[in-house]
């Protein structure tokens, strides 16, 4: 099994592995391949020492369980009806126990061939639940179909060795061949029950992690979250202590609250994460209140005039910032407050120019208008936004 | 400030919280029993009839129905008892559905325990003579549990299910952050007619039936 070239042979040796587009498990193909044999050869050969002992059989059974695939993406191909196949198969020994229902010599002749069909439908409705389940071209019909049929045949040879002379001739072979069909038909559902024990595990473990993370909630919520309030009041709102503790206290009840609701990235939850980085970079707090409908994106023209208001406040004012969002059916409104020194447009400092670019500039190309002015009674500064709810271009409507 | 002293009581399951907030309100407030619990409170409040009682959302009781909360009890069954006594709720900004609910078992405001000793100590004095304390938050909630937002406005004085425009404006400025005495002078009124405006839409919140109050609450978590 290597790559290397064989000796005195410019041919390279592909490694053994089955190719995914196989007719029932690709070990004959992969072999062939490998050994540069033509596939009947090895086929032959497989057929040929089955014979003595069942040792080809063995072979192709070590080779099937630990050759890989190929490498590859795509789910393995079988073109052979291998599970109706082997149901077919099943009908020979079954046939011939019937058939060879003469008295009993030392054993009825009917028991290995009935036990070996028996095995035969077992073995078809396993591969077809296991191995042709993933195959989209056969998938659960399939499955569903191979099963009827092995149930249906199984549930035939109960019946007949039961109820025909077999049971009163030779009870104890008789008794053994029912009971092995009654399990046939139990192995017969065992993936279905197998794959709905597994999920009915996971569903457990996930409820148990489930109640655990709503134990650990309360109990952080009745702790940490308290002292965090606390540091956050004799801290003095904008320390440096109090800007950890209140960004650390939004994260944690963002964890907390995280399996109620898949954050939508609207507008407001977009602006309350605008507001939390600001709080770790500035000396800032950011109140962020949304009412109303939100259908603006998060991605919109509004949004991005709304975080720059809100990062002018945070690096030019600091201390308490005001957010208020509200979505109407006309219009969605953003009002950007701070309690800073205030300006006006007329005379911006140069490196506030951004302001005009940046806010009032791009509401009106977006269809929007802005305003930028002083706070109520002169204190601090005031940014109104309004975007209507069927403007042109960006930050129209979503859904 | 030259207020008269408001004797208050401070209830809250933590020790470390109480002690914080007793050290942190002004002078003028002067602290007359503490209580960790439901029962506790109950006895407390009772025994020294205060002006204020500070009372967290979220307080351990032996007697609290499912569905309600320990602040909440506590309101309802000291209140009767008390008519001059106020209520103020405190919570680490908790689900809206609890806050509502200790708004509607009577409290007359709600602050978050992230606000500074001196606002505390402003909504107390607030509460003592009367009036309604708003946070940012609570005002955004109202305006959306009685569907401002999507221009439904009384147009009955006595209508509970929905507030006037004018309340409206006034929820819409203390939801953008103003403080009564900017509402007042952005509307071109009196600080006493903005307090007026917010205790009727305190008292619609109190005793309005309309089901969106609740249903919204448990849909979002704002506050």
């Amino acid at each position: 099994m290597s790559t290397a070239p064989a000796a005195g042979d410019d041919r390279v040796v592909p490694r053994l592995a089955r190719p995914r587009d196989c007719v029932a498990t690709g070990v004959a193909a992969g072999l062939a391949e490998h050994l540069g044999w033509p596939v009947a050869l090895v086929r032959l050969g497989f057929a040929l020492t089955s014979l003595v002992g069942g040792a080809g059989l063995l072979l192709y059974l070590w080779l099937w369980a630990l050759t890989p695939w190929q490498p590859g993406e795509q789910a393995p191909k079988r073109r052979a009806p291998v599970a109706w196949i082997l149901l077919a198969a099943a009908a020979v020994p079954l046939g011939l126990a019937a058939v060879s229902g003469g008295p009993p010599t030392g054993g009825p002749a009917w028991f290995w061939p009935a036990l070996a069909g028996v095995g035969l439908i077992v073995a078809a409705s396993a591969w077809a639940g296991f191995l042709d389940r993933p195959d989209a071209d056969r998938g659960p019909r399939h499955e569903f179909a191979v099963r009827i049929v092995a149930t249906v045949a199984l549930a035939l040879v109960a019946v007949v060795i039961v109820f025909g002379p077999a049971a009163s001739e030779a009870p104890r072979p008789a008794f053994a061949v029912a009971l092995a069909a009654v399990a046939g038909i139990a192995l017969v559902y065992a993936p279905t029950l197998v794959t709905r024990f597994r999920e009915l595990s996971e569903e457990r473990t996930r409820r148990i992690r489930e109640e655990q993370r709503s134990e650990i909630a309360a109990h952080l919520h009745d702790s940490v979250l308290q002292t965090l309030a606390l540091i956050q009041n004799r801290a003095g709102a904008t320390s440096e202590v109090a800007r950890i503790a209140r960004a650390q206290e939004r994260e944690l009840r963002e964890w907390l609250f995280a399996g109620d609701a898949v954050p939508d990235r609207d507008l407001g939850a977009e602006l309350r994460e605008v507001a939390a980085v600001l709080e770790i970079e500035y000396p800032v707090s950011v109140d962020v209140v949304v009412v109303g409908e939100q259908r603006e994106r998060a991605s919109g023209e509004l949004a991005a005039a709304s975080r720059e208001a809100m990062l002018n406040a945070a690096r030019h004012a600091g201390g308490e910032v005001s957010v208020y969002v509200e979505g109407r059916p006309d219009a969605v409104e953003v009002f950007v407050r701070d309690r800073g020194e205030g300006f006006s447009l007329e005379d911006v400092p140069a490196d506030r120019l951004g302001v005009r670019q940046s806010i009032v500039g791009r509401m009106r190309r977006a269809g929007g208008e802005a305003e930028v002015g002083p706070g109520v009674g002169g204190v601090g500064t005031q940014v109104r936004l309004r975007m209507p709810a069927a403007a042109p271009g960006e930050g129209g409507t979503r859904g | 400030m030259a207020e008269a002293s408001v004797r208050v009581v401070v209830v809250d399951d933590h020790s470390i919280f109480r002690s914080g907030l007793k050290a942190d309100l002004d002078a003028s407030i002067d602290v007359v029993g503490e209580a960790h619990d439901v029962e506790s409170a109950l006895a407390v409040v009772v025994e020294t009839a205060p002006d204020v009682v500070l009372l967290d959302v979220h307080l351990p009781g032996l007697a609290v129905p499912a569905g309600s909360t320990g602040g909440a009890e506590v309101i309802r069954r000291a209140a009767p008892e008390l008519p001059a006594t106020r209520f103020l709720a405190l919570s680490v900004s908790d689900k809206a559905e609890d806050v509502v609910g200790v708004i509607r078992a009577g409290a007359r405001g709600y602050i978050t325990k992230g606000s500074s000793g001196g606002e505390v100590s402003r909504a107390v004095h607030a509460v003592a003579t009367g009036d309604a304390v708003f946070s940012p938050k609570l005002a955004g909630f109202v305006l959306d549990a009685f569907g401002a937002a999507v221009g439904e406005t009384a147009v009955a004085g006595d209508e509970l299910d929905r507030l006037s425009a004018r309340e409206q404006e006034v929820m819409r400025l203390i939801a953008r952050g103003y403080a009564y005495k900017e509402v007042a002078a952005e509307l071109f009124i009196s600080v006493k007619t903005v307090e007026t405006h917010v205790s009727a839409v305190l008292r619609k919140l109190q005793l309005s039936s309309r089901h969106e109050l609740t249903a919204w609450a448990t849909a979002r978590r704002l506050l």
